[in-house]
C-alpha cells in the first residue's frame, strides 16, 4: 500500500474513513491535473489527427474537387484506384523499391562508418563530423546540389568520370539510374543514423571484445558475435524508423523531378513533371499530392490516403510485433 | 570514447602480441583509415562542388569547368537581388520559432503526465502517441486542407504553426523517454516540501530536463526549417509567404539557367543549420543520443 | 416665442432631411472618385525576361486612364496556384491562364465566373472572336473565360544550316522533315549529337501528343464522345512516325542532347544558339529571337503534315492564353471592365502582340493598323487563319488527360510499350474512365 501514486502531498498514515474521503479526492485532484496536462495534446489529436483520418475515409466515397460540394459515388475511387490507373501500381511499386533497398542499404552504410569510427583512434573527431555534415543540409538544398552535380552532360561528376574514359549514366535524366541516384542522396545524408549507431557501439563493453579475442577471435569475427547482437535493437529501430520515412518519401522525390525534367517557368506546358523521367520517380506521396493538389480529384486523394493508411499501420504492426524475433535479447537494460 | 570498462586484476596479463598479429592489425588499421579517407572525401565532394559552382560566373556554371575562372564572389550578393532571400528568411524564421516554442510549451506537460503520474489509461495514451508517430502525415492531410482553406487560413503560415501549439508526437516521446529517467527521490524531496504537482513540473522538472528540451527544441526548429511538403502545400500560390524551402525550390524556376546563383542560394539556406550545429554541438549529439541509444 | 422655436424646429430637421438625402443620393448614383481607388490584383502566367514586361505595360495604360482603380499584376501564375488560391478563397481579381486544358473544370465547378451575363449587358457578342478560341474559352455553354492572345505552332528552320547542307526549301511533308533532319545532323568524334536536324522527342520543347496530331488530322473524340485515340489510324501513324526518327538518332542519345543547359526560356535555347536546325515551336518564338539573337538567319514555315494528308499544309494547332474572373471576387465590375478592355479592344490586343508576338484574338485586331509587319510572324497569322487549323477538345477531366495521353507517348518513345495498338486502345479506355470519373460527381453539372 504505496502512496507514491501522486498528486499527494502530506498525510501517510491516516485513519481508515478519513483516508477513504482524502483518497478520493486526491484521485480526482490527479485526475484533474492529468486532464489538465494532457489538454493540448487531446485538443490536437482530435482536430488534427483523429477527425481528419474519419473525414478522410468518407471523403474517399465521394467525388470532391473544394470548388463544388461533396458527391457521393461510392467506391468508384477505390475501382479506379485499384483498376484503372496505370500510374497507382507504379508509385507503390516505387515506393516499396525505396523501402526494400533503400533502407537496409543506408543502415548498413551508417552502421559501417560507425564502426570504422569506433576504431579509429586518431582524428576521430574530425572524421565525424565530416561523416555528419550532410546530415544537417536541408533536403531541398541538398537535392538541388545533387542535380547540379549529377548533370549528364555538364556535371562534375560525369566530367571527371570522362576523365577516366567512363561514359557516366544520365543519372536524373534516365529511368534506370534517377532512383539510385535518389539512394546515393539519401546515403550522403546518413549522418544522423550513423552518430546513433556509434553511441551504441561504443557502449558495447569493452571486456567482451577482450574475451572474445582470448577465445581466438578475428576482427571481423568480433564484429558479427559481439557489436551486432548488443547493437541490434538501435539497428532495428533504425530500420523501423527508415520504413516510416520510406512510406512518406516526398520532398526529394518532388524536387529532383521538376528540376531534372527542366521544368521551369512558363507554365504555360501541362507537362507532368513529376516522376520524371517516366515516372521512375513517381512515388506513393508523389501521385497522391498529384491527384489531389493539381487535378481536382480531392474526394481520389483520399482513396489513396486510405490505402497508404492500411499499408503503414499493417507494415508497422509487422515490424513491432516481429522485433523480438529480430533482436537478440542481451544484457538487461 | 565513451569509459572502457574496467581492466580485470593482474591475472590477465597482457604481453605483447606476436609479429604477425601486430602486422595483421597494422593493414587492418591502415584499411580502415584508407576507407575513412576515402569516404570522407566522397563526402566532402559534393560540398566541394557546390562551392566552386557557386563561384562562377552564369556562363562558366554551365560549362563542364571545374575551376572557377575568375572567382565571383559576388555571385552570394547578386543572390539576394535576384531573388527575396530575407523575405524568405523571415518566413522560416517565423514559422520555426513559433513552433518551436508550441512543441515545448505543450510536449512538456503531456510528457510529464505521461511518464511520472499513475492514472489509468497511461498506457493507451502512449501507445496512441506512438501510432500517431508512425503515419505519415499524407494520410490526414487532405480534410486538414479542406478545414484550412474553409478558415480563409490557406496562404498563410498559420496551418503550419498553429497544429505545434497541441503538442507534437515526436517530442513527447523524447521528452517521456527521458522524464523516465529522473529518480523519483527528487521529486519526492519536492512534494515534502509542501510542492503541488504543476509547482514540480514547472521548477524542479524542466530544470533538470534542461538537455532534453534543448534537443527537442533544436529537433523541431530543424524539422521545421527543413520542412518541404506542408509549406508547399499551404503557402505554395502566395509567393510573399514562401519559406527557404520553396524559395530555393521554385529559384531554379525562375532563374534557369543562373546555375551559379541557385548554387550560391543552396549554400547559404544550408549555413545556418551548420553554423547552429557548430554553436550547439553537444545538444545535438546528446539530443541525437536520447533517440537511438534510450529509444 | 414657441412658434418660432417651433418653426426653427421644423426648419432644421427638414434641412436635415434633405441633406441626409442628398447625401445619399451623392453616394448612390456619382461614381465614389474621391475615395480611395478600387485595389485590383490580375494574375498572369507571363514571366520571362520581356513578356511580363509588355504586359504589365499595357496595363498601367489602363491603369493611367482609370484613377479610381489601381492596378497590381503578378507573374509567374500557374494552373495549380489558381486553384489553390479559388479554394482557400484568396483569389485575386482577374486570373489569366497560358492554356484551355481546365476549362472544364473551372467553367463546369463556377470556380471562374460565367461571363455571358456581363458579355450580354455590354453588349459583346462571342462571334468577334475566331472559332478556334471561341471554343476553347466555355465549356457546355458556360463561358467563363475569354481569350487574350492566342498560339499557334510552327516550323522554324535555320537558314545557314540549310544552305551548308544544300537544302532549297522548308520540308512540307513529314517524311521530308525526316529526310531533312538526318541530313542537318552533325555528330562528333564520340557520337554525341552536336548539331540536331530535328528533335522529335515527347516533353522536348513543345513536342507535345496534342499539338503533333494536328500535322495528321487525326480525331481526339468519334461520333459518340468517346476517345477515338484507339480507333482513328493517325495517332499510330505519328507515333511510328516519330519512333522511327527517334530510333535512327538513338533514344538515350537524344536524351544526353536534351540534358544540356539548353533551357526553353532562355537565350541559350538550343534553337537559337544554332545547336537545333529545325525546332517545332509556337508563334512566341519571334520575340524571344528579336530580343535575344537578332542576327540568327532563319525562316519560318507551317508545320510538316501527313504525306497522306496534303490538304493539312499551312494548318497548325491553336490555344492560347484565357482569361476570366474567379469566384468570391470583391469588385466584380472593376474586373469585368479591365478583363472588357483587354480582350474586346483592338489597341491593347495590338500592344500585345507586337511586344509578345502573339496572335491577337479578335476578328477586327487581327487586322488592326497597330500590329507591325513581321515576315516571321506573319506565317503564323496565316496559320491561325487557315480553316484546317484545329485545337484541343475541352474535357471534364481537364488537364489530368493530356497527362495520360503525354506518360503513354513518353513510354512508347523509350520503347517500353511492346504492342502499339493495343496501348493505345487501352489508353482511349483509361480516357473514358478518366471523364466518367471526373463527371460521376462534383465537376460538371
Amino acid at each position: 500500500m504505496t502512496d507514491q501514486a501522486l498528486g499527494r502531498a502530506g498525510a501517510r498514515a491516516p485513519a481508515l474513513p478519513l483516508r477513504t474521503a482524502a483518497r478520493r479526492r486526491a484521485d480526482w485532484r490527479r485526475r484533474r491535473l492529468v486532464l489538465f496536462l494532457m489538454s493540448p495534446w487531446i485538443v490536437g489529436f482530435t482536430v488534427f489527427f483523429g477527425y481528419p483520418l474519419v473525414m478522410s475515409a468518407y471523403l474517399s466515397f465521394n467525388h470532391y474537387d473544394l470548388l463544388s460540394p461533396p458527391r457521393w459515388v461510392g467506391w468508384a475511387n477505390y475501382h479506379y484506384l485499384l483498376r484503372v490507373d496505370p500510374q497507382t501500381w507504379i508509385a507503390v511499386r516505387n515506393t516499396l523499391w525505396i523501402i526494400v533497398f533503400a533502407v537496409p542499404l543506408q543502415v548498413m552504410f551508417a552502421f559501417g562508418i560507425a564502426v570504422l569510427l569506433a576504431r579509429a583512434k586518431s582524428g576521430g573527431g574530425f572524421f565525424r563530423t565530416v561523416f555528419y555534415l550532410p546530415a544537417l543540409a536541408p533536403p531541398v538544398a541538398a537535392t538541388l546540389g545533387f542535380v547540379y552535380i549529377l548533370n549528364p552532360a555538364t556535371g562534375p561528376v560525369n566530367t571527371i568520370l570522362g576523365w577516366f574514359g567512363i561514359e557516366g549514366p544520365l543519372w536524373f535524366q534516365s529511368p534506370h539510374w534517377s532512383k539510385p541516384a535518389l539512394v546515393g542522396l539519401g546515403l550522403w545524408g546518413v549522418g544522423n543514423t550513423m552518430v546513433i549507431f556509434l553511441a551504441a557501439v561504443l557502449d558495447v563493453p569493452q571486456h567482451l571484445y577482450e574475451s572474445a579475442e582470448l577465445d581466438g577471435a578475428g576482427a571481423f569475427q568480433r564484429l558479427r558475435w559481439v557489436t551486432l547482437p548488443i547493437v541490434s535493437p538501435v539497428l532495428l529501430f533504425a530500420v523501423v524508423l527508415g520504413v516510416i520515412q520510406g512510406l512518406q518519401y516526398f520532398t526529394q522525390a518532388y524536387v529532383a523531378a521538376s528540376i531534372a525534367s527542366g521544368q521551369a517557368s512558363q507554365a504555360g506546358d501541362t507537362l507532368n513533371a513529376l516522376g520524371y523521367p517516366e515516372d521512375s520517380t513517381l512515388f506513393y506521396p508523389v501521385l497522391l499530392y498529384q491527384h489531389g493538389f493539381n487535378d481536382f480529384q480531392m474526394g481520389y486523394a483520399s482513396a489513396m490516403a486510405m490505402l497508404l493508411l492500411v499499408v503503414s499501420f499493417a507494415v508497422t504492426l509487422v515490424i513491432v510485433v516481429n522485433s523480438r524475433k529480430w533482436v537478440h535479447q542481451a544484457a538487461p537494460r | 570514447m565513451t569509459a572502457t570498462a574496467a581492466r580485470a586484476p593482474a591475472t590477465v596479463v597482457r604481453r605483447r602480441p606476436p609479429p604477425q598479429v601486430r602486422r595483421r592489425r597494422f593493414l587492418l588499421a591502415v584499411a580502415q583509415h584508407s576507407l575513412l579517407i576515402v569516404g570522407a572525401i566522397a563526402f566532402l565532394a559534393p560540398f566541394v562542388f557546390i562551392t566552386l559552382t557557386a563561384l562562377m560566373t552564369t556562363n562558366q556554371a554551365l560549362s563542364a569547368d571545374l575551376w572557377p575562372h575568375p572567382f565571383r564572389f559576388r555571385n552570394f550578393i547578386d543572390v539576394f537581388t535576384t531573388a527575396p532571400l530575407w523575405r524568405w528568411t523571415l518566413n522560416t524564421m517565423l514559422y520555426s520559432c513559433l513552433a518551436t516554442i508550441g512543441v515545448i510549451v505543450s510536449s512538456v506537460p503531456v510528457a510529464y503526465a505521461l511518464a511520472r503520474i499513475r492514472w489509468r489509461g497511461r498506457n493507451a495514451a502512449f501507445v496512441i502517441v506512438l501510432i500517431a508517430l508512425m503515419l505519415p502525415p499524407q494520410v490526414s492531410v487532405v480534410p486538414l486542407y479542406v478545414m484550412w482553406a474553409k478558415l480563409h487560413l490557406v496562404g498563410t503560415l498559420w496551418p503550419l504553426i498553429i497544429p505545434n501549439w497541441f503538442g507534437d508526437a515526436f517530442s513527447i516521446f523524447l521528452l517521456r523517454q527521458f522524464f523516465l529517467t529522473i529518480p523519483e527521490d527528487y521529486l519526492d524531496a519536492a512534494r515534502v516540501d509542501g510542492c503541488g504537482e504543476l509547482r514540480i513540473l514547472f521548477t524542479v522538472v524542466t530544470r533538470l530536463a534542461k538537455p532534453a528540451i534543448a534537443a527537442v527544441a533544436l529537433f523541431s526548429f530543424l524539422y521545421t526549417f527543413n520542412d518541404f511538403f506542408l509549406p508547399l502545400l499551404y503557402v505554395g500560390e502566395a509567393s510573399h509567404n514562401w519559406v527557404l524551402s520553396i524559395g530555393l525550390a521554385q529559384f531554379r524556376s525562375l532563374h534557369q539557367v543562373q546555375w551559379n546563383l541557385t548554387m550560391a542560394a543552396t549554400l547559404l539556406v544550408m549555413l545556418p543549420v551548420i553554423i547552429l550545429f557548430f554553436l550547439a554541438q553537444r545538444a545535438f549529439v546528446e539530443g541525437v543520443t536520447l533517440t537511438g541509444v534510450k529509444g | 416665442m414657441r412658434k418660432r422655436t417651433a418653426a426653427a424646429v421644423v426648419l432644421i430637421a427638414a434641412l436635415v432631411v434633405a441633406a441626409a438625402a442628398a447625401a445619399r443620393n451623392v453616394h448612390g448614383t456619382a461614381p465614389a472618385r474621391n475615395a480611395a481607388p478600387t485595389k485590383l490584383t490580375v494574375w498572369a502566367g507571363w514571366s520571362a525576361g520581356h513578356e511580363l514586361k509588355v504586359f504589365k505595360s499595357v496595363v498601367a495604360e489602363y491603369d493611367k486612364k482609370h484613377p479610381e482603380v489601381t492596378i497590381n499584376v503578378v507573374g509567374g501564375i500557374d494552373d495549380n496556384k489558381i486553384v489553390a488560391a479559388i479554394r482557400s478563397g484568396t483569389a485575386p481579381d482577374v486570373v489569366s491562364s497560358f492554356n484551355s486544358y481546365n476549362v472544364g473544370n473551372y467553367c463546369g465547378t463556377g470556380g471562374w465566373i460565367d461571363l455571358a451575363p456581363l458579355m450580354k449587358k455590354d453588349h459583346i457578342d462571342a462571334s468577334m472572336f475566331p472559332p478556334a478560341p471561341r471554343y476553347y474559352t466555355q465549356y457546355q455553354g458556360k463561358r467563363c473565360a475569354l481569350p487574350l492572345l492566342a498560339d499557334d505552332y510552327g516550323l522554324y528552320y535555320n537558314k545557314k544550316l540549310f544552305k551548308a547542307a544544300g537544302i532549297t526549301r522548308p520540308p512540307h511533308t513529314l517524311s521530308e522533315l525526316a529526310a531533312d533532319a538526318k541530313k542537318l545532323t552533325v555528330r562528333d568524334k564520340s557520337g554525341k549529337i552536336s548539331v540536331a536536324g530535328f528533335d522529335p522527342v515527347v516533353g522536348f520543347y513543345e513536342n507535345t501528343p496534342d499539338r503533333w496530331i494536328q500535322a495528321y488530322g487525326a480525331k481526339w473524340l468519334d461520333a459518340k464522345g468517346n476517345s477515338a485515340i484507339g480507333s482513328d489510324p493517325g495517332w499510330a501513324k505519328w507515333a511510328k512516325w516519330m519512333k522511327s526518327l527517334i530510333d535512327w538518332y538513338g533514344y538515350d542519345k537524344l536524351v544526353r542532347f536534351q540534358a544540356q543547359p539548353i533551357d526553353e526560356f532562355t537565350p541559350s535555347q538550343a534553337f537559337e544558339t544554332g545547336k537545333l536546325a529545325m525546332n517545332f515551336d509556337g508563334e512566341w518564338r519571334v520575340a524571344f529571337i528579336h530580343n535575344e539573337h537578332p542576327d540568327l538567319d532563319y525562316g519560318t514555315a507551317p508545320m510538316p503534315v501527313d504525306d497522306a494528308h496534303p490538304e493539312l499544309y499551312g494548318s497548325g494547332y491553336i490555344n492560347g492564353t484565357i482569361i476570366g474572373i474567379p469566384r468570391g471576387v470583391k469588385h466584380e465590375d472593376q474586373a469585368w471592365a479591365l478583363v472588357k478592355y483587354l480582350t474586346t479592344a483592338d489597341h491593347p490586343l495590338a500592344v500585345l502582340s507586337n511586344g509578345l508576338r502573339n496572335v491577337p484574338t479578335t476578328q477586327s485586331s487581327l487586322t488592326s493598323k497597330e500590329i507591325v509587319p513581321d515576315k516571321h510572324f506573319s506565317t503564323f497569322l496565316k496559320i491561325f487563319a487557315h480553316a484546317k487549323s484545329g485545337t484541343s477538345p475541352i474535357l471534364a477531366s481537364g488537364q489530368a488527360y493530356t497527362n495520360s495521353v503525354q506518360r503513354f507517348f513518353q513510354q512508347w518513345q523509350a520503347g517500353k510499350v511492346k504492342d502499339l495498338q493495343a496501348g493505345l486502345k487501352n489508353l482511349a479506355k483509361q480516357l473514358d474512365a478518366q471523364v466518367a470519373q471526373a463527371k460521376g460527381g462534383g465537376g460538371v453539372p
